[in-house]
């Protein structure tokens, strides 16, 4: 598609208890682009990943993806397209690097219980899983060693896994929840050229970070959450020079027309 | 259900997984954590003090003093050698922590295998009077110390927990180990009171229902279960849910070999374990985060 | 880590399909410099070899002393109780002490096929499997989202009743004496030895070792053990990690039940208190004996729990005792240790994947 919406949530709500997390939220990913989510810690940038993944449940509002409802548990959704990474990684310390991708790469067979048995069926019968695959798209990203533990990488390391076991889902839309904290120099630069091949592909990504000017280089597009409520939508021009970005990072009130 | 007598065993078997009960709850507060060794903890307690009696002639109240010591002894081991490390090592998974605890179990019951023998023996009764009798109804004096006891227990842990400054303290850390650490409570020492309190509970659960079920070193395994079983049914809340649900226990068990068959209570006790887990499982099944 | 700055910009290569998968890896294997991918490799070898050497070792001493078969068997029964054990518990990270219930209905089941209907032994062992596996589902359905501990109560309780059940049900089981088979099993009128059965038995237990292993390392099972560490990121891949875990407690079930039908055809016969509780606990501790970086450990960890409470006089009656004290010693001192440090030296004698870096073929 050209055009219109690929991920799209209208009017989000998500509470905890007494506490309103995501207000009235509405989000739009576009083929081809990349959507910077940006706000201070606690406005709900998180919360709003968690709730489009499926890891959380929503309140309120709707969402689709290609214009079909992205609703279910989170495997459903990731069969839908969805790929995600976490703020705090999540990888199998016990596993290799290749292991880990391999987990992404090979999702699909075991989305459906027919689809494992076949899979059962074919470690059983043949010693080749497909790490060489997975070898290589590691190491295309920088991770040079695919027989190294993912327990034994730094944080920078572990957050490239994590984008490439993301990329090897060959999702419609990814969700990045802070992919640079952490990372050196080289690692931001991989993940960076993983998210403008994504783009490259015609698919959306979605970009939490508190890097502002890492956003503000990639995105097409910024949105601009605080306490939950959308402050600001528009080009990342636009929103680091609006009032709303002042206030809401260096305090005071601002306009809400 | 109207023969008064049975009513008088479901209380005696409902005070006894009360109790044992009640040390899981104590432990859960603690340290986070089932402590699957309760069972054989009571075994223990009497079996010791029944074997210190009949072999070696010890008397009475000395040798229950000694059963419940060793098995104090034994919860305080369980939780500075083997719990405190397997937990603080496996930071989220709780699979070591249980399968540790489940090799202790079984060696308490492979120990007690070796020191007092296979054969059952005959509990101790720590109250040598003469039964008491009113409408018909015989109740041992064993069953009115144990339920006796178990009320009073459960009323002093009841204001401990509310009233007591190491009680309050326990409660602290039940709602969240992280934060306690973190406002500089004692959580070590929080968590060997409570190991040490809940086997106390055990011992004398122990002691005081062995008249009636008579002792075998493997009787450890079936207890723990039960107990166990009769927190989550009676539910965390309030100190006196274990009281409740090991009552419900206590009926069952009498009741169902009435009704339906003597086999038939090991069905409906896997049958209410079944529904209870899969339907109830707010309120303990909570598992806090482990930093 | 470096990048390489060779490489034009587009590098990312979109991942192939699922069917392409087989047409790369030829395709690698023609590469000209790349090492062959389809073949086993040395580390895929040596384990099933090694294996091989042992249980071939293990019939030789059995030999013709009709005692020393029988322990051959009990090993081969605890072998596969303990390789049952393992998918589920090690892989998955799923205790579940059921097994010597799931054991006890193969043996049953084989026995029920020969005196109650009258059909051929072979019939009990596909059977009572099934029956196995719709039990381990039903359980795990009933447990799902419970933490370990709920698992291994409920199923602890449930050995309990299947316990009580095989006692009371007279008719079916043979209530408390259990039951025997008149003859051993037949196959097609011959009538296999004691020492054949013993030597099949073995046989099995070397090819459900072998096959494990591969599992484990095929990509269901890494997928399996990647959703044991991060639930969540494995089922935000896509993949529907309640069914993962409820084919890995089946598995488990089926593998545990063939222990039991091993039993029942070659003693001919069963009792309620043939696999008691004890078992369970026994089988939870032989990976952890043997190691856990591979299905053979189960094995080796059986070798070991059959010597010490069955056969060393020296140890007698605290076999169980000692070999309880050792576990628990192994677990303070690495409980996640063990794990890993087994799997880290396997992997340093096992090339299992391209190793760019090291080699020189990158920066």
């Amino acid at each position: 598609m050209a055009d219109g919406a690929l991920l799209r949530g209208t009017g989000i709500g998500k509470r905890y208890g007494g506490v309103t997390a995501l207000d009235g939220v509405d989000v739009e990913v576009r083929a081809g682009e990349v959507l910077g989510l940006i706000g201070p810690n606690g406005a709900g940038k998180t919360t709003l990943m968690d709730v489009v993944s499926g890891a959380q449940d929503l309140d309120a509002g709707t969402l689709t993806l290609a214009g079909r409802p992205l609703a279910g548990a989170p495997w459903r959704r990731a069969r839908l397209g969805l790929a995600r990474t976490f703020q705090h990684p999540q990888l199998a310390s016990e596993l290799t690097v290749a292991e880990n991708v391999l987990t992404g790469r090979l999702a699909a067979r075991h989305s459906s219980v027919r689809g494992m048995a076949a899979s059962m069926l074919r470690g059983l019968l043949s010693t080749a899983t497909g790490r060489d695959e997975c070898a290589r798209l590691a190491a295309d990203m920088g991770l040079d060693d695919p027989g190294r533990l993912a327990g034994e990488l730094t944080l920078g390391e572990k957050r490239v896994l994590e984008v490439v076991r993301a990329l090897a889902q060959d999702p419609q839309v990814m969700l990045l929840d802070e992919p640079f904290a952490g990372a050196d120099a080289t690692g931001i630069a991989a993940i960076m050229e993983a998210i403008r091949t994504v783009r490259r592909r015609g698919h959306g990504v979605v970009l939490i970070d508190h890097s502002v000017d890492l956003v503000a280089s990639l995105a097409e597009r910024v949105v601009l959450l605080d306490s939950g409520r959308v402050v600001f939508e528009g080009t990342p021009e636009e929103c680091l020079a609006s009032s709303e970005m002042r206030a809401v990072y260096f305090g005071g009130g601002y306009d809400r027309t | 259900m109207t023969d008064l007598q049975i009513w008088v065993s479901v209380l005696e078997m409902g005070c006894f997984y009360g109790l044992i009960a009640l040390g899981y709850l104590l432990v859960l507060q603690g340290a986070g954590f089932f402590n699957f060794a309760l069972g054989p903890y009571a075994t223990v307690a009497g079996m010791t003090t029944a074997w210190l009696v009949a072999e070696h002639e010890v008397p009475l109240w000395p040798a229950a003093f000694l059963g419940l010591a060793a098995v104090v002894a034994l919860s305080v081991l369980t939780e500075l050698v083997v719990v405190r490390r397997v937990q603080s090592r496996s930071s989220g998974s709780e699979l070591p922590a249980l399968v540790a605890i489940a090799a202790v179990l079984f060696m308490i019951e492979q120990s007690a295998g070796l020191a007092f023998g296979h054969q059952p023996l005959a509990g101790q009764s720590l109250l040598r009077t003469a039964p008491l009798e009113f409408g018909g109804v015989v109740v041992q004096p064993y069953a009115v110390l144990l339920i006796g006891v178990t009320v009073l227990v459960f009323a002093a842990t009841a204001l401990w927990i509310r009233y007591g400054r190491s009680g309050r303290l326990l409660r602290a850390v039940g709602d969240g180990e992280a934060t306690a650490r973190l406002l500089g409570l004692p959580v070590a020492r929080v968590r060997l009171l409570a190991f040490a309190v809940s086997g106390v509970v055990a011992g004398v659960a122990g002691l005081l229902f062995a008249p009636k079920a008579g002792l075998q070193f493997d009787s450890g395994l079936g207890w723990t279960l039960n107990g166990f079983l009769a927190l989550v049914v009676g539910g965390t809340r309030t100190v006196w849910g274990p009281l409740a649900g090991g009552l419900l226990l206590g009926a069952v068990q009498m009741f169902v070999p009435y009704y339906l068959g003597s086999e038939f209570v090991s069905y409906v006790v896997l049958g209410v374990a079944l529904v209870f887990f899969a339907f109830r499982p707010e309120g303990i099944f909570v598992w806090r985060v482990r930093t | 880590m470096t990048v390489d700055r060779t490489r034009p910009a587009g590098a990312l290569r979109r991942p192939p399909t699922a069917e392409a998968e087989a047409e790369t890896e030829a395709g690698a294997r023609a590469g000209a410099g790349r090492p062959a991918v389809g073949l086993p490799r040395a580390a895929d070898r040596w384990p099933p070899l090694l294996g091989a050497a042992g249980l071939a070792l293990v019939a030789a001493w059995a030999g013709g002393s009709a005692y020393h078969q029988d322990l051959a068997v009990l090993f081969a029964v605890y072998a596969l109780i303990g390789l049952g054990m393992y998918v589920p518990f090690v892989m998955a990270g799923s205790l579940s002490m059921a097994y010597g219930a799931y054991a006890g209905i193969g043996a049953y089941a084989v026995l029920v096929a020969q005196v109650k209907l009258d059909a051929p032994f072979w019939l009990g062992w596909p059977a009572g499997c099934a029956v196995a596996v719709a039990v381990a589902v039903l359980l795990g359905l009933a447990t799902a989202r419970l933490s370990g501990f709920f698992l291994a109560a409920v199923t602890l309780l449930f050995g309990t009743a299947f316990q009580r059940w095989l006692v009371a049900s007279e008719d079916l089981t043979g209530g408390a004496s259990g039951m025997a088979a008149g003859a051993g099993p037949a196959v097609l009128g011959w009538h296999p030895g004691r020492g054949v059965l013993m030597a099949a038995g073995l046989l099995l237990v070397w090819a459900v070792a072998w096959l494990v292993d591969r599992l484990r390392r095929g990509a269901w099972g890494v997928t399996v053990r990647a959703a044991r560490e991060v639930p969540l990121a494995v089922e935000s891949c896509g993949v529907r990690t309640r069914a993962l875990d409820l084919l890995a407690l089946a598995t488990g079930a089926a593998i545990a039940s063939m222990g039991g039908a091993l039993f029942a055809t070659f003693q001919a016969g069963v009792t309620p208190e043939t696999f008691t509780l004890d078992i369970v606990f026994l089988a939870v501790f032989m990976p952890l004996i043997g190691g856990l970086g591979t299905s053979w450990g189960a094995v080796v960890g059986a070798l070991v729990v059959v010597e010490t409470t069955v056969n060393l006089p020296v140890l007698d009656d605290s076999g169980k005792l000692v070999l309880t004290a050792v576990v628990l010693a192994v677990l303070l001192v690495a409980p996640n240790g063990l794990l890993g440090y087994l799997d880290r030296t396997r992997r340093r004698f096992a090339p299992g994947a391209v190793r760019g870096g090291r080699d020189g073929a990158r920066g």
